[in-house]
């Protein structure tokens, strides 16, 4: 099992928060699991584009965990609307191998990274650092996370 | 960790063998451009790039006996030139070529390299004419060692960027960096290696694009847009940004997309060295993959033949669709004439066919090659014969960018190659010689291309004394070639075609450039292999000329398609004279061969008939006779039945159904109909012969 660091937002030492964004419930709970180990926060949650971004503008999230294809809207053109309005916004793509030109279409929209489907947490975990950048740093070490990221 | 795979590595050999042949090519033109001026720098600095890349590319490769070759050489053409002293570069640099050639040629095939004693004879020579010149000496500026290498304090897996980046920009791309410094950028180098197993490649590239630009402006990056992304391993730019160096690192270490990064800042002092315009910085460094080599070639990619041929071979297979399409249409047409889905039939079918047509024209069009490629090498070849001959001989070249099949022109280069060291060895008369014939003392040698029909006529042209066609006949009974008799009713045309005889040369003596009575006879079977003719023209004293002729294109051809005996066959539309009638009481027997007289002229008689003995063409009907010229002759066949004429796709044929040498391939019709393409200059040859009399009874 992975040890991970908890991140916490530079500026106000709170837990980086999450929106995950995915039709599939299973995937949904899996990546909440992960976030969890991270030591992160679920700020929402959303099972398709429209909502997703309508769930960003409440929760103002640090962090959007984005599928590709879903239904109402795609991922891509969630992407593209969020970064519109939020041009810091901090999108992650995840998405199986076969959805490599959405990928692409959505990097191009401004999505920040990807991660591929199956997630490994280990992975994920590299990009969610890089990603935030000088944004985060790692919080002081007083819990005990025990957690396991069950694939 | 390495950048290339083994299997990586063979596809960037092969990339430097034909690459390399270019560099050669070069080289050999710069040594005869030298041989005239001598110290012409821009020819010294093509010379100099030439030697560069091949360093650094041989060393690459890990060709180390090629790659300190050509640096030692480099090293000599970097010293200052004295003046008056060049004499010998231009051999030194001819050696040279022919010495990194054989040396190519050897690790193509896998052994190891000749010596290249007589290029380091010739160096030393050179350099012992200016004293103080130690090729060490210049080895630091120009060697061009990149910079850096990656600062001590980057993990060792970091090297490996450094190994793979070589950051050749282009002059523009020098441009704006140089500019961007003399703003008072800080312009960095960097080069990202892409995790190699990354399933995502495209998307990978896209962020490192994407990354890049968040640091900075890009003014340059490496590979571009449109190159296949697979073979994408490394990525390279030059970044102009107001953000600090680790700044950049940081944001450049993008998990799971980027495993190597190598970043070092542009100086004023850099780019004097990128000034110099050295395409490869790095000379032990791999090539960043085939792709920035594609660069170099610029908006030109290079494919495997192979893979034009599978295309090519499609196409065929359409086009022998379509024919059965429209015979499909055509018997609609007569089944169903009112039938309102006829027209549309005809309609979606003349669309496809016009379509199909371009697509054919495109394909073609793809191996064709001006013949440039082909006629570059003569000058070189013509300069090495009349040197070892002691002949005065200029050559002068025209037409060179009439477009031929890559595959023609790489079988011609053979008997061109012979038919040239031919006109200078033998052609072209010693100088003196020249004089008293009132010529002017210096010998011509011309090569010309031009369109002829559906066909390329290449033209091997000498002004020398002619060929002697008294003593060509001669000796042509001498060896019993043919007989005295024979000789005598020979026309001129058909004694100046006996130099293609096996075993008969008029060369008054064998030397090592040619006569040794090879050639002739393979220059002509050359020809006839890619359904070409040769003739020659020549006047005593005035000269000789080889008029080679070839076809467009191997793929296809236009043919007319007749029936004789049972079987269907094809000969090229290109040797078709015409097609007359003719019953056969107008056939003559004269010398024991059967001859048509068609106006004015006497044509051999060629019964197809005989070729399948197959049941004979009706005896006193009225005939179809097709008159086709094989080289200078003419002849009738004697056909049954016209069929049409018809665009072939050439199937080869190795089944033993037929005598193979006189079919030179089949095709299949639309309905399904094998047809032969008769390969007339053998059939003429066996079936124009004198023939007993109750053969034809």
């Amino acid at each position: 099992m992975d040890q991970y660091v908890p991140l916490i937002r530079k500026k106000d030492k709170q837990p980086i928060r999450f929106l995950v964004v995915d039709d599939s419930i299973f995937a949904r709970k899996n990546l909440t699991k992960m976030i969890d180990v991270f030591g992160g926060e679920l700020a929402g949650e959303a099972g398709d584009g429209c909502t997703a971004i309508t769930e960003y503008n409440r929760t103002l999230p640090d962090i959007v965990l984005m599928d590709i294809t879903m239904p109402q809207m795609e991922g891509i053109e969630a992407v593209e609307r969020i970064v519109r309005q939020h041009a810091d916004a901090r999108i992650i793509m995840v998405s199986s191998v076969g959805y490599q030109e959405n990928i692409l279409a959505a990097l191009q929209k401004g999505a920040k990274h990807f991660v591929q489907k199956p997630v490994r947490p280990d992975v994920l975990y590299e990009i969610i650092r890089y990603v935030l950048g000088d944004d985060a740093e790692a919080a002081p070490a007083v819990t005990t996370l025990a957690g396991e990221a069950r694939l | 960790m390495t950048f290339f795979s083994e299997e990586r590595a063979a596809e960037l050999r092969e990339v430097f063998f034909e690459s390399s042949q270019e560099i050669l090519q070069g080289l050999n033109e710069c040594g005869l451009a030298l041989e005239k001026h001598a110290d012409d720098p821009a020819i010294l600095r093509r010379v100099r790039r030439a030697l560069h890349t091949l360093k650094g590319d041989a060393a690459a490769c890990g060709y180390l006996d090629m790659s300190k070759l050509a640096h030692d050489l480099e090293d000599a053409f970097s010293a200052e030139l004295p003046a008056g002293k060049t004499g010998a570069l231009a051999e030194l640099v001819l050696t040279a070529a022919d010495t990194f050639h054989a040396m190519l040629s050897a690790y193509r095939e896998n052994i190891l390299p000749p010596p290249s004693e007589a290029v380091r004879a010739c160096l030393q020579q050179y350099l012992g004419q200016h004293p103080g010149q130690h090729p060490a000496q210049h080895s630091a500026p120009h060697s061009a060692q990149h910079p850096g290498g990656g600062p001590s304090t980057l993990p060792p897996a970091e090297h490996s960027a450094s190994r793979g980046a070589q950051f050749g920009w282009s002059e523009y791309e020098q441009m704006m960096i140089e500019e961007a410094v003399a703003r008072g950028e800080a312009v960095y180098n960097v080069a990202l290696e892409i995790v190699p197993d990354s399933p995502l490649r495209a998307a990978a590239l896209q962020l490192v694009r994407n990354v890049l630009h968040a640091c900075g402006s890009i003014l340059a990056l490496r590979p571009d847009d449109n190159v296949v992304v697979e073979d994408v391993k490394v990525i390279e730019a030059a970044v102009a940004s107001s953000r600090s160096r680790d700044w950049i690192e940081q944001k450049c270490a993008i998990p799971s997309v980027v495993s190597a990064i190598l970043i070092e800042k542009i100086e004023d002092s850099e780019m004097k060295i990128v000034e110099s315009g050295q395409a490869h910085l790095v000379p032990q460094a791999v090539p960043p993959s085939s792709v920035a080599a594609l660069h170099t070639v610029e908006n030109s990619l290079r494919v495997d033949t192979a893979r034009i041929d599978a295309v090519m071979n499609l196409v065929g297979e359409l086009i022998i669709g379509k024919s059965a399409l429209q015979q499909i249409v055509s018997e609609f047409e007569k089944r169903l004439p009112r039938d309102p889905l006829r027209s549309r039939f005809v309609d979606a079918l003349a669309f496809q066919s016009r379509v199909l047509g371009d697509l054919q024209k495109s394909v073609m069009k793809i191996r064709m090659v001006p013949v440039e490629q082909l006629f570059r090498r003569f000058p070189r070849v013509v300069r090495d014969v009349a040197k070892s001959c002691g002949k005065d001989v200029a050559l002068t070249v025209s037409g060179q960018q009439t477009d031929l099949d890559k595959s023609i022109l790489d079988a011609l280069a053979e008997p061109m190659a012979h038919l040239v060291r031919n006109a200078v060895g033998h052609g072209i008369e010693p100088s003196e010689e020249r004089i008293a014939a009132g010529k002017p003392a210096r010998g011509m040698v011309r090569l010309k291309a031009y369109h002829q029909g559906n066909q390329v006529v290449i033209e091997v042209g000498d002004d020398g004394r002619g060929i002697d066609s008294a003593s060509l006949l001669s000796k042509a009974i001498e060896r019993g070639i043919i007989t005295r008799e024979e000789a005598a009713r020979l026309s001129p045309a058909e004694s100046l075609n006996l130099v293609f005889q096996p075993g008969l040369s008029t060369a008054s003596q064998v030397t090592e450039i040619s006569g040794r009575g090879v050639g002739m006879d393979v220059v002509r079977t050359a020809l006839e292999h890619m359904k070409g003719s040769v003739r020659i023209e020549s006047k005593p004293g005035v000269g000789t000329t080889f008029l080679l002729m070839v076809p467009l294109t191997l793929a296809s051809i236009q043919a007319l398609l007749f029936r004789a005996g049972d079987q269907l066959y094809a000969v090229p539309l290109t040797m078709v004279l015409e097609i007359t009638r003719a019953t056969e009481d107008e056939i003559h027997r004269v010398d024991n061969r059967e001859v048509l007289r068609l106006r004015d002229q006497v044509l051999t008689v060629v019964r197809l008939d005989r070729l399948a003995r197959t049941r004979p063409v009706a005896v006193a009907r009225r005939l179809y006779v097709v008159v086709v010229a094989v080289a200078d002759r003419k002849f009738a066949l004697l056909v049954d039945r016209m069929v049409g004429e018809e665009e072939l796709v050439m199937k080869s044929l190795d089944g033993c159904l037929f005598d193979a040498e006189m079919v030179s391939g089949a095709s299949i019709l639309g309905d399904g109909t094998v047809v032969l393409i008769l390969n007339l200059p053998a059939v003429t040859a066996r079936l124009g012969k004198a023939q007993p009399l109750e053969a034809t009874a």
